[in-house]
């Protein structure tokens, strides 16, 4: 059972901080605003009862899928779609 | 050949239903598609022509291969005409979230397509050319614009067609279907690209099926529930009584009908969403301006570029959902939350797998009202937005087979009858299908 | 103080293809970029499907490391932001991970292990002007992305330094014994030690590489956190990078937010079913392991349990060598005795692995047939093999070429004559009472004859010679 929840200002910046988004004033208030609206209203989630329920991460079972260990050679240019390339590299930022 | 891209282009301007035009259409093979225009929605990988899934963040990405549903078409003698428009990445019910083309309906073009397929309904009920649909549902994105545009749109059940090459928004929800003019059309294509794919390990392993053998005008001894939750508050009246109608015509035709009960109906909204979203905001981890699509300019240290190149190229409802996503995953969130939304998930198919003891298939409206003005949208808040997929979620969490059928209009709007079927029955809803459009 | 430290070790599993899809897993001296597909690249559209082997691996390690063998195999999504990943988040085992609660033998003591897992490898950085705090950007190569790994936990058991750098060798050989995982390849196997004193928080020293960089990166963090605590600073909980050019530990840059994970069900794959009846094949089909070849070589062989623990511990490889050899040899003593003695001094010496070093039975055993049958003394063996493991020349060869083999008699005599007659005094030391004379005459004697000579019949023939020459008076 989720209490009156505390979605504020600082939890959505942290959220977007820790999903890489970078979000203006704006819309950090906007956001926190509607995300209060939505998770309102999915709050009816808690009256379900679930104490015995197993979680369904699929709607349709499928088991036992994997492959054999053979290595196969992709026939394609990795860098095709790369705008930022050195040799074969793909160049990136730097970490700090 | 040419004949159909200057058709494809005069339809484009005037309803602006896609992305990507090829340039030239080739089929190297001859098969059940042969003549066929097949428009891809801009989410399925189509090689060498632009695929950004309509985001901004995606833009200009050449993919260098083809989603296998693409594969089994050019197999099959299909032209790819183009990629049509679409809800970024698949996230919305109209069609308006998108830096691209926003597809205005045919019947009043001041109104919405319906989303996230709204490019490929629109597409679907103007083309004046051989034409088919590859469309994507995750929450009901082909049967609400398939409604609003008023053709068929057929969802299969999930793991019938193979997902490699779908920009994914939420794997264990996502199905690739079709959109038609007709059940005919619908049950080709089905038949074309659904099957199994050695790269797509959640595919269900069941045989290939030609679909068009059910195409046959006989419900003669079909089990309908109603259920009773499908038409309640929220659903508008004309639209109710129209989709009645409809049932009952299929009543006349030798079905016999009964009502059911899918408790769960309400929350399976919940569920969905924040199943959806938690599993869409891992999948929107990738697009960061490295390897593909939008990549500015390298400007200080990772932490920076990231975020500001996904801050720039998603959109509104990208961030939200990315944002609600990451909260639901959280821990402290998560039992609440994203297991929380797993378990009722359980609930909702035991709904279906009961009412499915007692009748074959269900009927109900597609949507709750008919296709809303873009200014109406625009006022929307987004948890409205939201509600208005509640007819659709359920089935979609479910994994369900579901197809849209127009069945009248309001107000010259098309409504749409959902037909919904247990795991592995298109051939039910099919079949049904064909009988109520044929009478 | 006892630390109390536990141990995520990270080795790559050796197959094929990497976990997710089918690009080979070699990666050194490839070209970047060459062994990718839009799977380990992480492109869209792309979804991951399981390698079979890569679990195979996985239960066997398990096994070996006594752990419980879960019965359903799933995958989750760890979430986090790198340039090394190709689709910011890795493909791993949470909620459910491969197998539990076993341990591994050190001596007499068990050290727990709390989990083993199967994960993605992300990919290879290359920081360009400069080290990663100073690079002005970086490059990357995804050869190595989507490289099967096990991650192996332990219980925090380990209590010093020492028994950490002889629980990772242990392992090592034993992975090794296995056929999983390959030791001489760079980077196979990467450590994440967390480290507390008595009254301190825990430290996570992250991503250090290699046997030698652990125990010095755990040395460093012990004295570090014992001076904090005798100035009487908690040591706090943190995470630190290792070091290895200033062998210290330091603080990663302080992050705002730590690393939320948002751990979700991979939903790209689905529930394997671990039949037990395949376990139960894959440990009965496990080849020896360590601890039983050790005891396989005492009883079998005959020798002591200490060379034999040598022998199994510093590598397959030698283990192998010591057979092989037996084979040729009809003394399996003999053959240890060398190959502990001198052959492992030698090795180390010149910095050389067995593999490195071209060293191979059948030379080896050909010198110990050459000292049976008296063709060349003990002390120039012992020469011989420094020169093998250095030059790679078989010993058989350079005693031809340099005509080293032990002198006949005759020869000898005339080199004893040579040196009587060149050290007078030595000589009249001895006739005088100092027979410690004798030994310095020995020494003289085998250098001349560069220890083409036995000591005990060059000191026979000094002897007789001194007795013989004309008697000084007294």
């Amino acid at each position: 059972m989720t209490e009156s929840l505390k979605i504020d200002r600082e939890l959505v910046e942290r959220i977007a901080k820790v999903s890489r988004l970078e979000l203006t004033e704006e819309e950090l208030e906007r956001f926190t605003e509607q995300l209060k609206g939505i998770l309102n209203a999915f709050k009816e989630m808690d009256e379900v009862d679930t104490d015995d329920v197993e979680p369904s991460f699929h709607p349709v079972e499928v088991k036992n899928v994997w492959r054999e260990d053979r290595a196969k050679r992709w026939d394609w240019d990795p860098l095709g779609n790369s705008e930022h390339t050195e040799g074969r590299y793909i160049k990136g930022p730097k970490i700090t | 050949m040419k004949n159909v891209i200057r058709k494809a282009t005069a339809i484009d301007e005037k309803f602006h239903v896609f992305n990507t035009i090829a340039d030239r259409l080739e089929a190297e093979r001859e098969g059940r598609l042969a003549g066929v225009a097949v428009s891809v929605k801009d989410n399925i990988c189509t090689k060498n022509m632009e695929t950004a899934a309509g985001s901004k963040i995606l833009e200009g990405y050449s993919p260098p291969f083809d989603a296998t549903v693409v594969e089994k078409c050019r197999n099959e003698g299909a032209f790819i005409v183009g990629k049509t428009t679409m809800d970024e990445f698949g996230f919305g019910t109209f069609n308006v979230n998108t830096p691209y083309s926003v597809p205005v309906n045919p019947h009043d073009t001041d109104r919405s397509c319906g989303g996230s397929s709204g490019g490929a309904a629109c597409l679907t009920a103007v083309a004046d050319f051989p034409h088919l649909a590859i469309a994507e549902s995750t929450g009901g994105s082909i049967s609400c614009p398939a409604a609003f545009c008023g053709v068929v749109g057929l969802t299969p059940t999930y793991g019938r067609t193979s997902r490699w090459g779908l920009v994914d928004y939420a794997n264990s929800l996502d199905k690739i279907g079709c959109m038609a003019k007709t059940a005919a059309g619908a049950a080709l294509l089905l038949s074309v690209i659904s099957g199994p794919d050695e790269y797509d390990s959640t595919v269900l392993g069941v045989p290939d099926e030609d679909f068009t053998r059910r195409l046959v005008d006989s419900v003669e001894g079909l089990e309908i529930g109603v259920p009773d939750e499908y038409f309640a508050e929220g659903v508008d009246e004309e639209v109710a009584k129209l989709v009645w109608g409809a049932i009952k015509c299929l009543e006349g035709l030798g079905a016999s009908i009964q009502n059911v009960s899918l408790p769960h109906t309400g929350v399976a909204l919940a569920s969905y969403y924040i199943i959806a979203m938690s599993e869409a905001s891992t999948n929107l981890a990738k697009f960061c301006g490295l390897r593909y699509g939008l990549q500015p300019p390298l400007e200080g240290n990772f932490e920076e570029q990231f975020s500001k190149v996904r801050g720039r190229g998603f959109s509104d409802e990208a961030k939200r959902r990315v944002i609600l996503g990451t909260f639901a995953r959280m821990a402290g969130y998560r039992d609440a939350y994203y297991i929380k939304a797993m378990k009722v998930r359980t609930r909702v198919i035991e709904d279906f797998k009961r009412a499915f003891k007692e009748v074959d298939i269900l009927a109900a409206p597609t949507m709750p009202v008919t296709a809303p003005r873009f200014e109406e949208i625009a006022e929307m808040e987004p948890i409205r937005q939201y509600m208005m997929d509640m007819l659709t979620v359920a089935p979609n969490l479910a994994g369900i087979p579901m197809i849209s059928v127009p069945c009248g209009a309001v107000g010259g709007l098309p409504v749409g009858l959902h037909l919904m079927a247990d795991h592995l029955r298109e051939g039910e809803l099919i079949q049904a299908a064909y009988a109520y459009e044929v009478n | 103080m006892r630390a109390k430290i536990g141990l995520e070790v990270h080795v790559q599993l050796l197959t094929e293809s990497k976990l997710f899809c089918s690009c080979g897993t070699e990666y050194e001296g490839k070209e970047p970029n060459a062994n990718t597909c839009p799977i380990c690249l992480g492109f869209p559209g792309s979804k991951p499907k399981v390698n079979r082997r890569a679990v195979e691996h996985g239960i066997v390690v398990s096994k070996a490391l006594n752990c419980e063998v879960l019965p359903k195999i799933r995958f989750s999504r760890k979430s986090y932001f790198y340039p090394d990943m190709p689709k910011n988040f890795q493909i791993t085992q949470y909620e459910v991970p491969l197998s539990r609660n076993g341990f591994l033998l050190l001596d007499e003591e068990r050290i727990g292990i709390r989990r083993v897992h199967l994960e993605e490898d992300p990919a290879r950085l290359v920081h360009v002007g400069g080290d990663i705090t100073s690079a002005r950007y970086t490059l990357i190569d995804y050869n190595r992305s989507g490289v099967p790994l096990v991650e192996i936990v332990t219980e925090p058991d380990i209590t010093s330094t020492r028994e950490a750098r002889m629980f990772l060798s242990k392992l090592s050989v034993m992975l090794d014994h296995l056929g999983v995982y390959d030791p001489s390849r760079e980077g196979s196997l990467r450590v994440d030690a967390n480290v507390s004193l008595e009254g301190g928080q825990r430290v996570e020293i992250k991503n250090i590489t290699g046997f030698r960089s652990v125990e010095d990166a755990l040395n460093y963090e012990i004295i570090r956190q014992r001076s904090l605590a005798d100035m009487g600073i908690e040591v706090k909980r943190e995470t630190r990078h290792y070091d290895p050019e200033s062998n210290t530990t330091h603080s990663l840059r302080k992050k705002e937010h730590e690393e939320e994970y948002g751990y979700i069900i991979e939903p790209d794959l689905v529930e394997i079913e671990v039949d037990p009846g395949w376990v139960k094949r894959l440990a009965e089909g496990m080849p020896e392991l360590p601890d039983s070849r050790i005891e396989r070589f005492t009883e079998e062989y005959g020798i002591s349990r200490f060379q034999s623990g040598i022998i199994v511990n510093t590598g397959l490889d030698l283990s192998e060598f010591f057979e092989d050899s037996c084979k040729l040899h009809p003394k399996p003593r003999v053959v240890a005795n060398w190959i502990v003695t001198y052959l492992l001094k030698s090795l180390n010496f010149e910095g050389l692995s067995l593999k490195e070093s071209k060293v191979e039975p059948e030379s080896f055993v050909e010198l110990l047939e050459l000292i049976d049958e008296g063709v060349v003394s003990e002390r120039l063996a012992k020469e011989l093999i420094k020169e093998y493991v250095s030059l790679g020349e078989s010993p058989l060869s350079i005693v031809k070429r340099k005509n080293l083999g032990l002198m006949r008699t005759e020869e000898l005599r005339e080199a004893v004559r040579a040196v009587l007659a060149e050290n007078r005094k030595a000589v009249a030391d001895y006739r005088s009472g100092q027979t410690r004379a004798i030994d310095y005459l020995l020494g003289q004697v085998l250098r001349r004859v560069r220890a083409r000579g036995r000591p005990d019949d060059v000191k026979r023939l000094i002897r007789e010679a001194l007795d013989v020459d004309e008697i000084v008076p007294r």
